[in-house]
């Protein structure tokens, strides 16, 4: 039962990490997720000081808006700065990030703050992190129910507005000539990125999210042009990566997110193996 | 289409899962401890009653612990699991907390008065998690272990209460060591310096000044103004050595023995103390007891 919801939730931040990262892979805009996991110290940080607890809910509070923030910054100085987005995303989420260190340092010197045992999860412990209702029976796991509303949200996004999404990816300047908002969709599918990265952050640790975000999605682009295949080729990668990536960690009693990232990289390697000799 | 499709793999990915590991059964109490001077406690007091398991190896950092596979095992393996608590267990906290609802879990450190933690900077939940550098304190931690095991398997509680009482007076008399050894440093050298502040407990139990580079984190980068203000405590007081610690990298405390040399004051690293974690298991350091000794007999040799 227990490798089931593992592997449930693996599935889960999977699957929204490949249908937003196919997106922020074509957008030329991956390494968001790794900018926001840095960026997000000083809302934590900030959360602390003015609550003066270390309870998870206000950190998710404090983080999601400086992720926001974080993504918002950067369509900025890449929009009105002419700034690359890969220069883009350095200055803004180390900024924040150093923004972060000080602010711990100065005012929080003697408690224990990082975001590594504040706020990120850990996927091994999903199924006994249990939800209870108000009368105290248990739910469910937390992580599978938080990662389930996250996952319905993205596909509900994804289905309605395809067109618009679709167009201002591939056809800026002619979705600005048809009259649809580039900066409008950029900003909601961001905020979209910025809270799923940070509840997944909170479910599963960072370095799942990151890569899981990034690995499917550029195996499934050296694979295939079409948008909707590409939807479900790196959703399919990201399932397999969180079942074998489990079991590995089984057969070895290693880190279960070490090993899911592992085997995502391995189908990255194979990908482009096979693209490679196709040629 | 695709959505669907996605739902099938996942469905699939499922089934294919759900073969977990199976449970070793017997009727010995299984205890789970998350940090190695707790699982020693444990093993001290339920002796061949119990099965215990310890989360973290030797030499772990429980700050930055990362889990494995087969913690969660562990865990749900095990009829009562003890943690330090006030926060060394990081976020793993939580999640005890609520596993709190299934079975007994107990945050023993917890169990010793709020106005014997030392505070941090006036935050609400924010103390000194380290309470195992104070013997006394750790006696209280000690008997609360002794308590759960009882409270937990109420037919061996004259075991359990018989071995904690042993166990206690080892403390008494390791507590005893502890004082007179440090007695035999002259009084205006003792200032201990080490790489992270684990020992403010030490410090204030056995009436040593304490210095610490880091702040209570191990993650908390330490300022230059540090380096200065320790450089200058280390000088004008003529200190001979300071510590690194065994879970903490030297590099910090290495920045200070060089920044010492340049201003022409030769301070020596005094040797490797034991901080958040202890020696390999089955070696006397892996024990609370040897652990103890040999941390206080270094810094005893390194400064009187």
């Amino acid at each position: 039962m227990d490798a089931f919801i593992i592997i449930l939730t693996g599935s889960l931040v999977a699957v929204s990490c490949a249908l937003l990262g196919s997106f922020l892979v074509l957008r030329k805009m991956a390494m968001i997720g790794d900018a926001i996991s840095h960026s997000v110290l000083p809302g934590i940080v900030i959360a602390f000081l003015l609550v003066g607890s270390l309870q998870s809910a206000w950190m998710i509070i404090g983080a999601g808006l400086i992720g926001v923030l974080t993504t918002f910054l950067i369509e900025f100085f890449h929009q009105k700065g002419k700034l690359q987005t890969d220069a883009s995303i350095g200055v803004t989420f180390t900024w924040l990030f150093a923004l972060g260190v000080i602010l711990v340092t100065y005012y929080a010197g003697n408690a224990h703050i990082d975001q590594d045992c504040i706020l990120h999860g850990e996927i091994a412990y999903v199924p006994i992190d249990l939800m209870y209702d108000d009368a105290g029976n248990a739910i469910g796991p937390k992580a599978v129910i938080v990662l389930s509303v996250v996952l319905t949200l993205i596909l509900l996004f994804i289905t309605v507005f395809y067109k618009e999404l679709f167009i201002t990816t591939f056809d800026p300047d002619f979705a600005s000539a048809i009259g649809i908002s580039t900066s409008k969709w950029h900003y909601l599918l961001m905020g979209l990125v910025s809270l799923t990265t940070v509840a997944s952050f909170e479910s599963v640790g960072a370095i799942l999210v990151v890569a899981l975000l990034i690995a499917p999605a550029s195996s499934a682009y050296l694979i295939t042009r079409d948008l909707k295949w590409m939807f479900l080729l790196s959703s399919l990668f990201g399932i397999i990566s969180s079942f074998f990536g489990y079991w590995l960690s089984y057969a070895l009693d290693g880190s279960i997110a070490g090993a899911m990232v592992t085997i995502s990289g391995v189908i990255f390697g194979i990908c482009y193996i096979v693209t490679v000799l196709k040629k | 289409m695709i959505k669907n499709s996605i739902i099938h793999l996942i469905l699939l990915g499922l089934i294919v899962s759900c073969s977990g590991p199976e449970k070793v059964d017997n009727d010995k109490l299984k205890v789970v401890a998350t940090t190695g001077m707790l699982y020693d406690a444990v093993i001290n007091i339920g002796k061949d009653k119990i099965e215990a398991e310890a989360i973290m190896g030797p030499g772990v950092d429980p700050h930055l612990y990362k889990a494995t596979q087969g913690d969660l095992s562990k865990f749900n393996r095990a009829d009562v699991i003890i943690y330090n608590g006030i926060l060394l267990e990081g976020k793993m906290t939580e999640v005890l907390e609520k596993l709190g609802r299934q079975k007994p879990v107990y945050a023993v450190a917890e169990s010793v008065p709020e106005n014997m933690l030392l505070p941090f900077a006036g935050y609400q939940d924010a103390y000194d998690p380290h309470v195992w550098f104070d013997v006394s304190r750790w006696s209280l931690v000690v008997r609360e272990i002794g308590n759960s095991l009882a409270a937990v398997d109420s037919i061996n509680t004259e075991f359990y209460s018989k071995n904690t009482n042993s166990y206690l007076n080892q403390l008494d008399s390791l507590n005893e060591f502890v004082t007179s050894r440090i007695e035999e440093i002259p009084e205006e050298r003792r200032i201990l310096i080490t790489a992270h502040d684990a020992f403010g407990y030490f410090g204030e139990a056995y009436g040593i000044r304490v210095e610490g580079l880091q702040g209570i984190s191990t993650v908390a980068d330490f300022g230059l103004k540090d380096i200065a203000n320790i450089i200058d405590i280390i000088i004008s007081n003529n200190i001979k050595a300071i510590f690194v610690e065994t879970s903490v990298s030297e590099k910090s405390i290495n920045a200070v023995v060089t920044g010492c040399r340049e201003k022409g004051h030769n301070v020596s690293i005094g040797g490797y103390l034991y901080s958040d974690a202890m020696g390999e298991f089955g070696t006397e350091e892996g024990t609370y007891l040897g652990m103890f000794r040999k941390n206080v007999n270094t810094i005893v040799e390194a400064l009187k």
